[in-house]
């Protein structure tokens, strides 16, 4: 099927019906994922499918509809729903779309080769990767390995002439095991993505993980409730991060539901944190050479240094902001209209290397799983489930489990006086190991 | 669709523990005025019922099971959705969702094979029965099976169908939400109404001769307030919903939903930083029982039980609670969230007493484990959309209520945390340690309820919690919820005020 043309017909459908501002967007993409356990498979599932979503503006009235069955009769009707349902949505001279019609130039987002291995090769890939994880003999279970690819094609175009597509591909692997120990059970897992097949780990290096991760948490220990530093693991740099992209979304921020949104220009941080977002990254998993609504991807500077640089916004509410938009229009599909969200997002490295960062701490907790849902986006307050290792005289001394931590955001990003040289961009929302100076640790 | 699920997402192992290990009310929690609700799915011509010919079926069913396998089935769907967001006094957004497809999947030994189509053609369905019939090479082929029709008791009853709501309606419904929050206090600055309704048709055709249709309408009304204050700013919640007609809003009116939430933004204003340490939790009837559909519900989901990892395997027949601890869950309470008349496998939904006075009684089961572990189906075969599998998943899960009065529990207590609700949390259903959320929450000073302090984490493991449950209210009552295992499910959890002795918080400064 020709997407491309389908897209731009349709934009035309929409104003025909009455949209005084249409945008079509496209998805077509096929999945295969396949998951073994105990050497044998468990379950395979592949499959191809599309949709369109169609966005209608009718005299600054904003409305969306969405299907995936692309028989005429089915189009008009869902387009004719958007029109319909229009009525009921409040008129705002920001209701506007994009029509910025260049590219970001983003090489590496899709990968030819993916498709032309065979199945059976990926198959092995999984039953490998759980066999090695289950080599050592403090590993007595596999809760199951996986292999998972996708491509995928994406085509908007919208009435200001704008019409683009881009194609793209991802694939991954990983493995969950469990250790055991008289009554206890610990459990531990590992995954690499890639949008490059060949770009992927080699399957001894994700089942060490995945095994290490599960047996070095047996005979955890208790420790007193105190204060000390908290050394965040890359595994749970999401916990901090994630209060920050919350608060940086634009439309919170208008709406005063952001703890940040009066800080820009201002320090919120120590200045050893540098925050950015990058679209544009070659072979990264999250970029792509335009955002939700077809405007061109960048990279920015969200935090430099501990000054906040940046907020995000999508075409509507740079609008009504009086900004211009970053990009960041992001969409959860074809079903859903542009919210806002980042693409590879993470902080910066620094100078220390992991070990400096333990030896030179005296007392404090390793932190390497949280539970819970980080910062508060809202108020920045932060509390989470925390397990890890403790650290006595700059070494590692026990494993802790059933551990809290708590604090709140500005405490925390200034309490920052540490951090890794160890950052990973192919994780997409990550950061390097970093030491926060002292924070809340609840135990006995 | 959403494309990004086709991708494994870059936050490797996390994502990973979410899709193969962790249970989570995880989207439930989402603190965010931007939440969405389920995704939008769904489409439109009065009715969401389809029309099959049953030959067909048989002929998709003969044909998925053409290279062996001992069962099959087909699940066709239909989905006509509306969302309307309203945030700031204004409408911003209405979003009309029509989607359908059918998924084929093939059973053979512990092998699962699936594909699924969007278009319902017998073309498309028969490739997609090929397709899932690729875990069964080698099998000896069945014979022609013949479907025939059956019906199931009806636990859903609609009054004022929602294909028949004018959209009028659901505005009004949502200003009037937006009014009383507005109303209720000066320091509501905002308030965010979003509304979403659906109509899900069902046909499910099986190798074992059952062919079962329904339509299923869901409700999910949520009001955010953003409470404004001195120091601090607090996003209350509530959430309303139902598998019910429009006549849900007779019932609870938005405005109550609205001065609950508006009440919780306020009440916030003041919190203090919560205490560290090990303590005793009250918790308050109601949507509280998310933890024990996290920390008890997802350790007895089937599929773990079979893979032999969960923390309850072994334990059938067995104490692992203390006796005035029993826990149900029901997918036919009258019109609840998790209520249906037969699961997305077609097995009839049914009350199951999972543990009874302390004592395991009975796991929730799918197709596939029932199988596996040679026990009864439950009714909790489930699945997100016809692009999913179905897996063990709850319905409506609860503590059943005891004898206790809420007043004297409380009075009982000495000191410890009174949480009055929970955002949602997770389990690792292999450990059995769990995390939550509070939303509200309460110290306990000499047996009362005091001050206010700020959203702090539960955390424990599964067996420790229930054998530590020492008081449980007469008093039960429920909340709505969205389940995530991979997929994603509509539930409610529920319970009467229970007393937990000694519960992991996670507070920002150290007990006075």
């Amino acid at each position: 099927m020709d997407y491309k043309a389908l897209a731009e017909q349709l934009v035309n459908k929409c104003l025909k019906k009455g949209a005084v501002l249409a945008e079509v967007y496209i998805e077509s993409g096929r999945n295969l994922s396949i998951e073994v356990r105990n050497g044998e498979i468990e379950t395979v599932q592949e499959s191809a499918t599309h949709g369109a979503g169609f966005r209608v503006f009718v005299q600054e009235r904003m409305a969306f509809s969405s299907c995936n069955d692309f028989t005429d009769n089915a189009l008009n009707n869902a387009i004719e729903s958007a029109i319909r349902f229009a009525a009921n949505t409040t008129p705002d001279e920001n209701n506007v779309l994009p029509s910025d019609k260049s590219f970001a130039e983003v090489r590496g987002l899709f990968d030819p080769q993916i498709s032309q291995i065979p199945m059976e090769k990926k198959i092995e890939l999984a039953i490998k990767v759980e066999q090695l994880a289950m080599k050592d003999s403090r590993i007595t279970k596999s809760s199951g390995a996986s292999y998972s690819e996708g491509e995928g094609e994406v085509f908007i175009a919208n009435s200001n002439g704008l019409l683009k597509s881009f194609k793209e591909s991802g694939c991954g692997f990983g493995v969950s095991v469990v250790a055991e120990k008289d009554d206890q059970k610990s459990t531990g897992g590992e995954y690499c993505s890639r949008r490059f097949y060949a770009d992927l780990k080699p399957p001894e290096e994700v089942a060490q993980k995945a095994a290490k991760d599960a047996y070095q948490m047996l005979d955890p220990r208790m420790v007193k409730t105190q204060k000390a530093a908290v050394i965040f693991d890359p595994d749970v740099a999401r916990s901090v991060l994630g209060g920050i992209l919350a608060a940086v979304n634009g439309e919170r921020v208008l709406q005063g539901a952001s703890f940040l949104r009066d800080k820009m220009d201002q320090k919120i941080a120590s200045e050893l944190v540098t925050v950015i977002d990058d679209g544009t990254r070659p072979r990264g998993i999250r970029s792509r050479p335009f955002d939700g609504e077809g405007v061109p991807t960048q990279r920015r500077v969200i935090v430099e240094k501990g000054i906040l640089k940046g907020f995000m916004y999508n075409t509507i509410v740079a609008k009504r902001a009086g900004v211009k938009t970053t990009g960041n229009a992001s969409r959860g599909g074809f079903t859903s209209i542009p919210g806002i969200g980042a693409h590879n997002f993470y902080m910066d490295a620094g100078k220390s290397s992991p070990q400096d960062i333990i030896s030179a701490t005296k007392t404090g907790l390793l932190l390497k799983g949280i539970t819970g849902y980080g910062i508060n986006p809202v108020n920045g307050s932060f509390s989470g489930g925390a397990s890890g290792f403790w650290i006595d005289s700059g070494k590692i001394a026990f494993p802790v489990k059933g551990l809290t931590v708590a604090g709140n955001a500005f405490e925390m990003f200034n309490g920052i006086d540490m951090v890794g040289n160890d950052l990973d961009l192919n994780r997409s929302f990550t950061g390097p190991t970093i030491r926060i100076k002292l924070l809340q640790i609840g135990g006995e | 669709m959403n494309i990004k699920k086709y991708f494994v997402e870059g936050i490797p192992r996390r994502k990973f523990l979410e899709a193969s290990l962790k249970g989570g009310i995880a989207l439930a929690a989402t603190p965010s005025l931007m939440m969405q609700l389920l995704s939008c799915k769904g489409v439109e011509k009065g009715s969401a019922k389809i029309a099959v010919d049953p030959q067909v079926l048989n002929r998709v069913i003969q044909k998925a099971l053409e290279k062996g396998g001992e069962f099959a089935d087909v699940y066709l769907e239909n989905r006509i959705s509306r969302e309307i967001l309203m945030e700031e006094s204004k409408f911003k957004s209405a979003v009309f969702g029509i989607s359908q497809g059918a998924g084929v999947r093939v059973i053979s030994g512990d092998k699962t094979g699936f594909a699924y189509t969007d278009d319902i053609t017998e073309e498309k369905m028969m490739r997609a029965a090929e397709v899932a019939s690729f875990v069964a090479k080698n099998g000896q082929p069945v014979g022609l099976v013949k479907v025939k029709k059956e019906s199931r008791k009806s636990y859903v009853t609609v009054k004022l169908p929602l294909g028949a709501v004018a959209d009028e309606k659901r505005i009004d419904i949502m200003k009037r939400a937006n009014q009383a929050a507005l109303d209720y206090d000066s320091r509501i600055q905002m308030a965010s109404i979003s509304y979403y309704d659906e109509v899900r048709g069902r046909t499910v055709a099986n190798s074992e001769g059952l062919i079962l249709s329904d339509e299923l309408p869901l409700l999910f009304f949520i009001v955010q307030t953003l409470g404004v204050g001195n120091n601090t700013r607090h996003m209350g919640r509530e959430r309303l919903s139902r598998h019910s007609g429009f006549e849900m809003f007779e019932e609870v009116t938005p405005e109550e939903v609205a001065q609950t939430c508006a009440r919780e933004s306020i009440a916030m204003l003041e919190a203090k930083d919560a205490p560290a340490g090990i303590m005793d939790v009250v918790m308050q009837n109601g949507w509280g029982g998310v933890l024990v559909h996290e920390a008890v519900g997802h350790p007895l989901e089937g599929d773990v039980i079979a893979r032999q990892t969960g923390v309850f395997t072994g334990k059938q027949g067995k104490k692992v609670a203390s006796d005035v601890f029993t826990m149900v869950d029901d997918g036919t309470l009258p019109n609840f969230r998790g209520t249906t008349n037969f699961d997305d496998e077609g097995t009839q939904m049914k009350r199951n007493v999972l543990i009874q006075d302390g004592v395991l009684v009975k796991f929730m089961t799918d197709v596939l484990s029932a199988k596996q572990l040679k026990m009864e189906r439950t009714g909790n075969g489930r699945r997100e959309s016809f692009r999913y599998i179905p897996i063990p998943r709850m319905t409506n899960t609860f503590i059943e209520k005891g004898k206790d009065k809420p007043e004297d529990i409380l009075a009982s207590t000495k000191s410890g945390l009174f949480v009055q609700s929970l955002s949602g949390g997770s389990v690792n259903p292999v450990t059995g340690m769990f995390n939550f959320t509070c939303r509200e929450a309460y110290l306990i000073e000499d047996g009362k309820k005091t001050a206010p302090v700020k959203g702090a984490t539960l955390i424990g493991s599964c067996l420790d919690v229930i054998s530590n449950i020492d008081a449980v209210g007469d008093d039960l009552d429920f909340g709505p919820g969205i389940c995530g295992k991979g997929q994603i499910a509509e539930v409610t959890a529920g319970q009467p005020t229970v007393r937990i002795r000694g519960i992991n918080v996670g507070g920002s400064r150290a007990r006075r």
